[in-house]
């Protein structure tokens, strides 16, 4: 315990200083109640994005880039969150978590290759991703073809799953084999940073946040593959994720193969049956979710304080308002009602309102 | 050789139709440094710059050509060189008749041999894919027989292969791992027909790398694999014969590929050249520098070839109109003999120098040598340092310059090991021409400083003539002009003096005393007095002391203080020679000790020899290294910051640097 305190306690007080900085529920209130974008803008320049936002004197930016801004405090959390922690197997777990921005920005770069545009055309785009991130993003940037591109990535995280999926990248013809194997390779690698944890209470706390984020991940995406993308039960299941901790392989099988939203429902665990039971669209499932999912980050502030749990669960915490911050800006922009906005969002647990429910 | 290359200002006009002639003159001289004419007042005149394009790109394509001959033939050896420059225009007939002759030879077995190439590593690629299902021992013709059943080999990522068999959860289906290849594994994947697209897409979306087997293969898959190994042997016989062919063409055209590259290189400049070209309707005219030397074998050659009908003209570089007003630098060629040319590495690294100013590679060379030398001296490691110096010259061609300095310095370290008489450290052998060093440390430090003072007397000289040479005459009598130069010899002969016969002389005293002030007043004033003069000249109505001469006179002293203090500074400096001489010497004695101490403590005398060889080998890399930078410092700082202003621009001969070769 009191090694634990000595691992922990500088990182817990860290991220309790972080914390304090996100949106309030009146935070929250003000911004759905903006009548218009710039008011919108007007009031989040009272917050801690307020630094993040450009200069309203060099005109409205583009709602891309505007959503690229507003995610440099997550990729900053980040880096602060990784360099208050002292053992580098904790700290390769936030830079697996942190690996997504960069899987994400380099399907921007694979895009981007493949339309023949320039790193400048998709720049709006990326994550700011900052010094956290050591790929080489000149050379990836320079690469001319997916080859080039690769031999760069080898060594590293991504560089095996690309060069798995190329296969079938050469025989459909298209980015998604690619797509889909950064998304893996950066689940797997913080599959391996868990395991590799040196304490078994911070693998049982990392797996405590982990299990229900992926259990949710991949329900959304198997909505998201069977209803967006039409893909059939086969390959749906073929592109979840493994190691969630309530939805199983059995489970995923199933709800692949749902041909409607109860029977869908009724293959759910019983713990998201309770929290979806009375939904009737599918998109709802997921905004749903989300909502338990941040109670269960909330819990594990109410929690024993010492363990890696408490910075996987601000970062995702913070990654969700950071969603949810987009969500009400693309709302705002689309002119959506604050209870068509409101649907989308996440319930707004506080650390308070947690304990009065829980 | 302390001079650069004397040039002259060339204006050739000539008609469109002797353009080529005069060109492929040019070609054969190569030492013309072209000037864009647009650039010029003839630009001014509206000549303007015109590229033979559709030429141009002929040359580009009979390029390609060649090229592809020469990767496909790999000939061996240099080219023979180009005796005289063709002309482009005419030449590119020929030039393409040559390679076609070469092509319709060549290409027919060239191709054969591609061909060959790609069949025997498909098959190659064909065994590896079959070795990874020889562990089952399947039998191809019994999997095609199958009426009912579909199957797929391939591999999949390890971590998909649970997954992929829940995803085929509601299908009949097999899936036979059989072996595991680089975190991935090798799959027989086996479904009714009817679930055929069910299995496609599954192994699809588990990044299914199928093993694409023909459809014509038969039998065993062991019986298959040696069945292929056969004839891949075959095949390899086949392409030996085509080898043997294709080393018969590269001998009888390999010599003639190269020289007609390198003629398709030179015509390609030549025509880019014209880029610098003007002209106006029918009349091209081109100008630049060219040795002085060279221009009359250059109006002969033209007239010659042009039938008369081009007009040649020379102009002296001082009465060039561009040079005097600055709009044009005139670049220098430099004149230095074999040994002391790659010296022109180190002083191109200082900077260029320019046309008006002293050459001072010549001084770098020597004093450079007798700078290392006297750092360095010991007759086996100077041995080394040739030997190695020689290694580099003869084996690296890049770093030929550097090999040759190298040897130089090996010669140098072997002159002054004679004259300290030293072998590897071994001081016993020979006689010492000269002297110990560690024997004469004061000594040895004295000599260092008065060859600083000679070094330093040589750069001030060189400061004077290039003071003279350009005009600068109101700067002699400043700290760093002729003043600030007599005031340093009084200086030093007083030292001299001082060190070589005692305390000086009340007679001495008064002369040092009245010539040094007199110095010191004059440098201290000569920048108030030219302010003063200049504004005299300029018959500015002031007041009797002109605003800004406190600062002046401020700054005057300020200058000539530093520049004094400068002087010794960079004459102390010197004593590092001697300094690092004795470092040479005094690591020797660390050697020896630690050999001996190694000797006693092991008993063993090979342990003694591996320490004295390895104390050698990191002396020589070591030292070798710190005498070289110290020496280069000496060079720059103390030697040509005495004279040298640089700023100049480099010759460019009009085939230096083409990025094909």
């Amino acid at each position: 315990m009191l090694r634990a305190a000595a691992n922990y306690g500088y990182l817990n007080a860290k991220i309790r200083a972080l914390r304090s900085r996100q949106l309030s529920e009146q935070d929250r209130h003000f911004l759905l109640a903006a009548k218009e974008l710039t008011a919108f803008l007007s009031y989040l320049g009272t917050t801690s994005y307020g630094s993040y936002l450009p200069d309203p004197a060099k005109g409205a930016p583009g709602l891309p880039a505007l959503e690229r801004q507003l995610s440099r405090p997550l990729m900053q959390d980040y880096a602060k969150v990784a360099h208050s922690l002292r053992g580098h197997r904790e700290r390769n777990i936030i830079i697996a978590l942190f690996r997504r921005f960069e899987a994400e920005n380099l399907k921007l770069v694979l895009r981007a290759m493949s339309a023949n545009l320039g790193r400048e055309d998709v720049s709006h785009l990326l994550y700011p991703l900052g010094r956290l991130s050591d790929l080489n993003w000149d050379a990836l940037w320079a690469a001319k073809t997916l080859p080039e591109l690769l031999a760069h990535l080898r060594p590293g995280v991504f560089g095996q799953s690309l060069a798995h999926a190329l296969p079938q990248f050469e025989a459909q013809g298209r980015l998604f084999p690619l797509e889909m194997a950064l998304d893996f390779s950066c689940f797997r690698y913080l599959q391996e940073a868990v395991q590799h944890l040196g304490s078994r209470h911070d693998r049982r706390a990392a797996e405590k946040v982990l299990g229900p984020y992926i259990d949710i991940l991949n329900i959304s995406w198997v909505i998201r593959l069977k209803t967006v993308y039409g893909l059939s039960p086969e390959e749906t299941v073929n592109y979840t994720l493994p190691e969630g901790d309530l939805v199983t392989l059995a489970c995923l099988s199933q709800l692949a193969r749902a041909e409607d939203i109860a029977t869908f429902i009724s293959h759910l665990p019983p713990v998201f049956q309770q929290e979806v039971h009375a939904v009737n669209h599918w998109q709802s499932i997921g905004f749903r979710l989300q909502g338990w999912f941040v109670k269960i980050l909330a819990r594990v502030f109410a929690g024993p304080p010492f363990h890696i749990g408490v910075a996987i669960a601000y970062l995702l915490e913070k990654e969700i308002e950071l969603t949810s911050l987009i969500t009400m800006l693309q709302g705002r922009a689309q002119n959506l009602s604050v209870e068509e906005i409101g649907k989308k969002l996440p319930e707004q647990v506080t650390e308070v309102a947690y304990v009065q429910t829980g | 050789m302390f001079r650069p290359v004397k040039l002259t200002r060339v204006t050739i006009q000539t008609p469109e139709d002797q353009i080529s002639a005069v060109m492929a003159v040019l070609g054969d001289l190569r030492l013309l440094h072209l000037i864009r004419v647009e650039e010029t007042h003839l630009g001014r005149m509206g000549y303007v710059a015109h590229i033979d394009t559709s030429l141009l790109a002929r040359y580009d394509t009979l390029l390609t050509r060649v090229n592809r001959l020469r990767v496909d033939l790999q000939p061996q050896g240099p080219a023979s060189g180009i005796s005289k420059t063709p002309r482009p225009d005419k030449a590119v007939f020929r030039l393409e008749e040559e390679c076609a002759a070469i092509e319709q030879e060549a290409l027919g077995p060239l191709e054969q041999r591609k061909g060959l190439q790609n069949t025997l590593s498909e098959h190659q690629a064909l065994i590896g894919r079959l070795q990874l299902l020889v562990s089952a021992g399947l039998d191809l013709d019994r999997l095609h027989d199958l009426r009912y059943v579909i199957w797929y080999a391939g591999l999949i990522p390890e971590e998909n292969l649970e997954r992929l068999e829940m995803s085929l959860d509601e299908i009949h289906h097999s899936l036979i791992p059989l072996q595991r290849k680089e975190q991935r594994v090798v799959l027989l994947a086996i479904a009714l027909k009817e679930d055929k697209e069910i299995i496609q897409r599954a192994l699809k979306s588990a990044f299914w790398d199928p093993l694409d087997l023909p459809a014509d293969l038969h039998g065993t898959v062991p019986a298959i694999l040696e069945q292929l190994q056969q004839e891949d042997k075959q095949l390899e016989n086949e392409l030996a014969g085509l080898n043997g062919k294709r080393d018969a063409l590269a001998l009888k055209y390999g010599v003639k590929l190269q020289q007609l590259r390198e003629e398709i290189l030179l015509a390609r400049e030549l025509l880019r050249a014209q880029a610098k070209f003007g002209q106006i309707d029918h009349s091209y005219l081109l100008t630049g520098w060219l040795p002085l030397s060279l221009f009359d074998d250059l109006r002969e050659r033209i007239m010659k070839a042009s039938s008369g009908k081009a007009l040649i003209d020379k102009v002296d570089p001082e009465d060039v109109k561009e040079v005097r007003s600055g709009t044009l630098t005139i670049p220098i060629l430099f004149n230095n003999p074999v040994l002391i040319r790659p010296f022109e590495r180190l002083t191109t690294l200082y900077g260029t120098p320019s046309y008006d100013e002293m050459e001072p590679t010549g001084f770098l060379a020597i004093t450079f040598l007798l700078l290392f030398g006297m750092m360095f001296g010991d007759v086996g490691h100077g041995a080394v340092l040739c030997a190695v110096g020689y290694v580099i010259f003869k084996k690296m061609y890049r770093y030929f310059d550097y090999g040759i300095i190298l040897m130089e310095c090996g010669v140098s370290a072997m002159v002054f090991g004679i004259l300290y008489g030293s072998i590897f450290g071994l001081e016993n052998l020979i006689p010492a021409l000269w002297m110990h060093p560690m024997d004469n440390i004061m000594y040895f430090m004295k000599i260092s400083a008065f060859l600083g003072i000679i070094i330093i007397s040589v750069g001030l000289v060189l400061n004077l003539i290039n003071m003279v040479h350009q005009h600068r005459y109101t700067e002699l009598l400043s700290a760093s002009g002729l003043a600030g130069a007599l005031f340093y010899w009084l200086i030093a002969a007083l030292g001299i003096r001082y060190f070589l016969a005692g305390p000086l002389s009340a007679y001495e005293v008064l002369f040092s005393q009245i010539a040094g002030g007199t110095l010191l007043v004059l440098m201290f004033l000569q920048r108030p007095i030219r302010l003063l003069l200049a504004r005299q000249k300029r018959a500015e109505k002031t007041k009797l002391l002109p605003p800004g001469l406190g600062i002046t006179v401020l700054e005057s002293f300020i200058e000539v203080l530093d520049e004094l203090l400068r002087y010794l500074a960079n004459t102390v400096s010197f004593v590092r020679v001697a300094a690092f001489g004795l470092a040479h010497a005094g690591l020797f004695m660390a050697v020896f000790t630690l050999a001996d101490m190694v000797r006693n403590a092991h008993g063993g005398g090979l342990l003694y020899w591996i320490t004295l060889v390895l104390g050698n080998i990191i002396i020589i890399g070591l030292e070798g290294l710190v005498v070289s930078i110290q020496t280069i410092r000496l060079e720059y700082y103390e030697f040509f910051s005495k004279f040298f202003q640089g700023g100049g621009k480099p010759f460019q001969p009009l085939f230096k640097g083409s990025e094909e070769k």
